[in-house]
């Protein structure tokens, strides 16, 4: 009877510790986000900042709890900016049941456009090509709808647009009667992707638009181009490369005896980018403010970079921040999938939809308030223009100009 | 005398018409490769995703490997545009099975198209030999890359194009066991095809024409029809593989098709064994794996040696690039000779020379 007895007890007990241990195993589970990164490609310049930024801020975000629970598994991968290995990767991470992308390049962002709405994967990109802003295929010029694609910062089309209404200011100021506008960059979809959006809006603002310039996205004596550029007679030069491309650019050009007002898109401008080039008046946009600002949010910006992995030194640029708003607005999508029906990619989606004027909690200055909604994936259409020049050694940054670009609507996803 | 790869072994004669005909040299070998297809084709039933996507993968790129070996080991003429008919190929298919056209067909079509393409380039064949031969076929390899960037209406130009499912009857090749199968089949295809081929009247004048092309031509065969025939058979494999490549990714981009996947082909050839059919898959399994098991290696290497956990990524390219000379210089025939050397030395044990 005792033994009976015992039995029984034991029973319960084990029930009562399966029951108990059911709500805490869940407690302890993890979701995969893969992490598609470029340390050692074509964008490595800004891809070794932005990477490290949204790999630091995950680590940060499990040690702090977490998705109230659940540990984030980022799975970081260079795939050195070629497409066929991001393919492959994230076929890779879909068998492995991942529930939301961090991406990286425009090629590999819009090559896997229909992959992740096909898999249901939200995907938050270093890519900001305006073609990843409709996500129903409502401007009838939209070739693809981009569902799951989501990302922090305007556009590559929206930024030119402010670039180029700044310019027409500043022409306007200096007296340039009927300026030219030129766009630079590789044949390629990053630096392709604004450049007939922001020459139709430069020829809406009375600017005469010279062919583009090819320039290729890798380093090198790129005079010739710079010859081409001298005799459209282009007063405001549009970069839509990077880092080493943009400094080989400006040098050359130096040499060649170009006068133009340079202005980068939101990845060609940086404290680095200024000092390399030695530049003078590099007109670049941003949508963080720079390491070191005074702001709320930089406390924990400059948290995440001590506990982080070191990749970016003491001083990352503003590539780096860019990288951690990226993860939070993921973590905070992540927080409302967890608490209306579980962290699926779906969930994750609506979950971007849930706020206006969204900032993430703790980064309150850092990141810009941004608003998603079903029909426009168009975040932040907030341009911060800085103006970046080399004086005694080190590069000096001045914000100039803060632009809001229209939300029209023949312009989502253009 | 040129030098002859992978000849006949001497003492090996053939007495009935009926010997003479056999695919293979002997009946194990027969039964040997029959098993190998089985096994392949079991191994969905074993093995995870990564396993059959490596497996795959050497298919897709023996097929490619195969198309050069009868181009560089049969018909001794060089090219370092294979990696752009590959993609071709793959753009091919991607925009024939956009257009309605089932992929099962628009594969061979691919072939065909990319077939055609080949010969054109293969035109310089004709007049050139040797290094300038190398020269006129990297131009070839320019003009596609260029191509496959401009050409909008059928690349989708730097964005690349999406590459349909394959099905069968509506069945969806979706997975990598299913597509296994269909990569299986393509191999089983072109193996015994070129297996046949070297046997063949226009086979023997290709090897003809590697073997001493003055020679060739007093016996009455037309170089240039079999230049540029070789360079077309050649071509119609690599259409093949990138074809099968695109549909496996689902997605073809301009940026997978450089001259670095060129080199990579003339090194599945040269250490799989030039001139060897099954060479081609051994060397294209070589090139595959060795970084991968350089990886497992350097990492093996860091836990032991902590100090070097940061320099992994340096360690396994560089144990890549030395695999490869080492291999070169101590194994110039290739993989398939070295297959044969071992099996001498069990057939003739303990008496092995």
């Amino acid at each position: 009877m005792a033994t009976l007895h015992r039995l029984t007890l034991t029973a319960a007990l084990a029930a009562t510790t399966i029951i108990a241990g059911a709500p805490a195993l869940a407690q302890d589970d993890s979701v995969l986000v893969g992490h598609l990164a470029d340390y050692t490609g074509a964008t490595s310049f800004v891809g070794k900042q932005y990477g490290p930024g949204v790999a630091d801020a995950f680590k940060e975000i499990n040690a702090d709890g977490g998705i109230d629970g659940t540990m984030v598994e980022l799975d970081t991968v260079d795939y050195a900016y070629k497409v066929p290995e991001a393919i492959a990767q994230f076929k890779k991470w879909v068998g492995n049941d991942m529930v939301a992308l961090q991406g990286w390049g425009t090629a590999d962002t819009e090559a896997l456009i229909s992959f992740v709405a096909r898999a249901e994967i939200p995907t938050i990109s270093g890519s900001y090509s305006a073609h990843l802003t409709d996500p129903q295929g409502k401007n009838a010029n939209t070739k693809a709808p981009a569902p799951f694609n989501f990302f922090y910062g305007p556009s590559y089309s929206d930024a030119c647009r402010a670039l180029v209404q700044w310019a027409a200011e500043d022409a306007k100021e200096k007296g340039t009667e009927n300026p030219t506008f030129v766009h630079t960059g590789d044949n390629h979809p990053y630096p392709n992707a604004p450049k007939e959006a922001c020459a139709s809006y430069a020829e809406e603002l009375g600017f005469t638009v010279a062919q583009p310039v090819v320039v290729p996205l890798a380093p090198g004596d790129f005079k010739a181009q710079c010859l081409t550029i001298k005799d459209s007679g282009a007063q405001y030069v549009y970069m839509g490369n990077l880092g080493g491309s943009v400094v080989s650019l400006i040098k050359s050009c130096n040499t060649v005896g170009v006068e133009a007002t340079y202005m980068g898109n939101p990845w060609a401008g940086d404290y680095q980018t200024v000092e390399a080039a030695e530049a003078q008046n590099l007109i670049f946009p941003s949508s963080t403010p720079f390491y070191g600002a005074d702001v709320p949010g930089m406390g924990l910006v400059k948290k995440i970079l001590e506990n982080g992995g070191g990749q970016v030194g003491d001083r990352p640029t503003h590539h780096y921040l860019r990288g951690i708003c990226s993860a939070y607005y993921m973590k905070e999508a992540m927080q409302w999938a967890k608490a209306n029906g579980g962290i699926t990619g779906k969930n994750i989606r609506d979950g971007m939809y849930q706020k206006t004027d969204w900032v993430p909690e703790g980064l309150e200055g850092v990141c810009s308030p941004s608003t998603w909604t079903p029909e426009d994936h168009r975040g932040l259409l907030r341009v911060t223009i800085n103006s970046g020049s080399f004086t005694d050694g080190k590069a000096v940054i001045k914000e100039i100009a803060e632009i809001d670009v229209p939300r029209r609507e023949e312009w989502l996803g253009q | 005398m040129a030098h002859v790869p992978n000849p006949r072994p001497t003492g090996d004669f053939r007495a009935t018409y009926a010997a003479d005909r056999t695919l293979f040299r002997t009946r194990n070998e027969t039964m040997a490769v029959l098993a190998g297809v089985v096994l392949v084709a079991l191994c969905p039933l074993v093995f995870g995703g990564y396993v059959l996507s490596q497996l795959i993968l050497i298919g897709i790129y023996g097929i490619a490997a195969l198309g050069l070996n009868v181009l560089t080991g049969m018909t001794g003429q060089i090219s370092l545009g294979h990696g752009a008919f590959f993609g071709f190929g793959a753009f091919a298919s991607a925009w024939i099975s956009g257009n309605g056209i089932p992929v099962l067909i628009a594969i061979p079509l691919a072939g065909l198209m990319t077939m055609a393409v080949g010969m054109i380039f293969g035109i310089p064949a004709a007049r050139l030999k040797g290094l300038y031969l190398a020269i006129a076929t990297l131009a070839s390899q320019y003009i596609l890359q260029d191509f496959f960037a401009r050409a909008d209406w059928f690349t989708g130009g730097t964005y690349g194009s999406l590459a349909e499912t394959a099905s069968v009857f509506g069945f969806q090749l979706n997975n990598d066991a299913r597509y296994l199968y269909l990569v299986l089949f393509w191999v089983v295809v072109a193996f015994v095809a070129v297996a046949n081929l070297a046997r063949t009247r226009d086979g023997r004048a290709l090897v003809a024409v590697r073997d001493h092309y003055l020679s060739a031509e007093i016996m009455g065969i037309n170089l240039t029809r079999y230049r540029i025939l070789s360079f077309g058979i050649s071509s119609f494999f690599a259409g093949i593989g990138g074809a099968l490549y695109g549909h496996y990714l689902g997605f073809v981009s301009a940026e997978g098709f450089t001259i670095i996947l060129s080199i990579e082909f003339l090194a599945m050839i040269i250490i799989g064994g030039l001139g060897s059919v099954s060479g081609s898959l051994l060397g294209a399994a070589f090139i595959l794996l060795l970084p991968q098991a350089m990886e497992v290696f350097a990492n093996g290497v860091a836990t032991v040696v902590p100090a070097i956990a940061q320099g992994t990524a340096y360690i396994k390219q560089m144990s890549v690039g030395a695999a490869i000379i080492l291999f070169l210089v101590l194994e110039p025939e290739g993989l398939v000779h070295r297959w044969r050397m071992t099996r001498a030395s069990w057939k003739l044990f303990p008496f092995s020379h």
